[in-house]
């Protein structure tokens, strides 16, 4: 049996006034398979890519991503974590002060991987995301949904293989809603993993793909 | 190789977008810089013209009346096994009428030759190492213990004061060096802290793609190296300009070694690398 992208096992943390944000929280992500969790503003879906990042740790239970087990202090499996995934949303904005494209190749640099590789693999997910006339522009001047495919571009550009997607769909109109959509089920069909967080339920299913519902600290 | 060249673009755009605070932080170095090299090369030059005046500082042991001239003379044994004398020269009385009436420009004992008050002595040169009050007070207190020397005379109120105005300079040296020490570090990572605080939120998302503190630091680190080197590269540039225009006749001006030189500008840089990563490091968190 392959080892699991993520798992969590028996996870406890409160917030800083003391109450519960996770009671006892169990989830497993096997390779090649996507999760979708849902819940409502104040859930704790961020803290959840928090403590998946090795932000914030669990004050019980045990949280392994990549077969590493994430606690404080652990800094080098934490950055080898972190390389790891793609992250999209939430806490994973883009660079204000780097363009599109240093942007887009900030993780292949962060490999040291050669300029020559790196300029290839930044011309072929500008193309496929449709971001080559944007590539010099910074991202204060991006429009919402070049945003958003800036950063899916710099999450598939290392080729991850797993994907932190945080509320993808919030505040999206209905034609950019379609297109982010239609990425993620390209990357559920990739065979990459995903994690998606979100308020709001799909309302078309994603191939492969497990749904959830966070509800107080309990996932179900 | 790769990250290098990424850490030295965001160096480049550092400096590109905050220039005045770069430049800002250059200057009011330069000008600390430039307070502390003057000290410096003060402090030099008065410590040549101290060791200039030491130079020239002998000792003289005077010898009794009553002793006999065959004694006398033959006292030289006994002063030469005392620690730190390293030549003496026996004056006798005609001699030290002679050097009277050399320095006065006219002998006051002529037609009084059996009369002649002026004593025998010995005049001391002293190793150089030994040359301070206590040492040779020390000598002194050896000396009078000879049979046959009567008294011993050295300038020891000029040393002594000569000895506690360089301490003074030491220690005002040392407070202004902490003082400027304290002033660059805080100025330089302060300007590094205004240049990163619009920045911290792009810090805690690269540190999300995984890349290191260090990695986020370095940009800053090196850009507080560069302020700090730059500084105190362009105080001593003004120094030396200055120097290269002044000239005085009676003192001799002495500017530090190049070797030193360049080791205050490597430290100044290294305060500076030292500061940017103070000015950072808060950012990160």
């Amino acid at each position: 049996m392959k080892q699991p992208l993520v798992q969590l096992q028996n996870v406890q943390l409160r917030n800083d006034r003391g109450d519960f944000v996770f009671r006892d929280l169990n989830f497993t992500l096997q390779p090649e398979q996507s999760a979708v969790i849902a819940g409502s503003a104040g859930s704790g879906k961020t803290t959840l890519v928090e403590l998946l990042t090795g932000v914030r740790f669990a004050s019980v239970g045990s949280v392994e991503v990549f077969g590493h087990l994430l606690k404080k202090g652990r800094r080098s499996a934490i950055r080898k974590v972190r390389r790891q995934i793609g992250g999209i949303g939430g806490p994973f904005g883009l660079m204000p002060l780097l363009s599109v494209a240093e942007n887009i190749t900030l993780p292949l640099v962060l490999a040291g991987l050669r300029k020559k590789d790196q300029r290839e693999r930044l011309f072929k997910v500008l193309t496929e995301y449709s971001l080559l006339k944007q590539a010099s522009e910074y991202p204060p001047s991006l429009t919402r949904v070049e945003n958003t495919l800036t950063q899916f571009a710099r999450a598939s550009i290392a080729n991850q293989p797993l994907l932190i997607i945080d509320e993808p769909m919030a505040g999206l109109d209905k034609n950019t809603w379609e297109r982010v959509h239609q990425v993620l089920q390209k990357v559920a069909l990739s065979g990459r993993s995903m994690l998606i967080l979100t308020s709001d339920l799909p309302s078309q299913e994603l191939p492969q793909t497990t749904y959830y519902q966070l509800v107080n600290g309990v996932l179900q | 190789m790769i990250r290098l060249a990424f850490i030295f673009r965001e160096l480049g755009r550092n400096l590109y977008r905050h220039p005045g605070t770069a430049l800002g932080s250059i200057l009011s170095l330069t000008l600390l810089f430039l307070l502390f090299n003057l000290f410096w090369v003060a402090a030099g030059t008065s410590e040549t013209f101290y060791r200039d005046l030491l130079s020239e500082l002998r000792m003289e042991a005077y010898i009794g009346e009553d002793v006999p001239d065959s004694i006398a003379t033959s006292l030289t044994n006994e002063i030469y096994a005392i620690e730190g004398i390293v030549a003496a020269a026996y004056v006798s009385k005609h001699q030290a009428r002679a050097e009277l009436a050399d320095q006065l420009g006219v002998d006051l004992l002529i037609g009084y030759d059996s009369l002649n008050p002026l004593p025998r002595s010995y005049v001391l040169t002293l190793d150089s190492d030994m040359l301070t009050s206590s040492d040779m007070e020390q000598i002194s207190h050896r000396l009078k213990a000879i049979d046959g020397i009567d008294d011993v005379a050295y300038s020891k109120r000029f040393l002594e004061k000569a000895e506690s105005t360089r301490a003074l300079i030491l220690q005002v040296g040392l407070a202004l060096g902490v003082i400027i020490l304290l002033t660059a570090l805080i100025t330089s990572s302060n300007s590094i802290r205004l240049m990163t605080r619009a920045r911290a939120v792009g810090f805690r998302q690269m540190m999300l793609l995984g890349a290191s503190k260090s990695f986020v630091a370095m940009p800053f680190v090196i850009e507080g190296f560069l302020i700090g080197g730059l500084s105190a590269v362009f105080s001593w540039m003004v120094v030396l300009y200055g120097h290269s225009r002044v000239a005085f006749t009676q003192l001799t001006i002495v500017i530090p070694t190049r070797e030193d030189i360049l080791v205050f500008c490597a430290a100044a840089a290294l305060v500076g690398a030292i500061s940017g990563f103070l000015g950072i490091i808060r950012s990160m968190k």
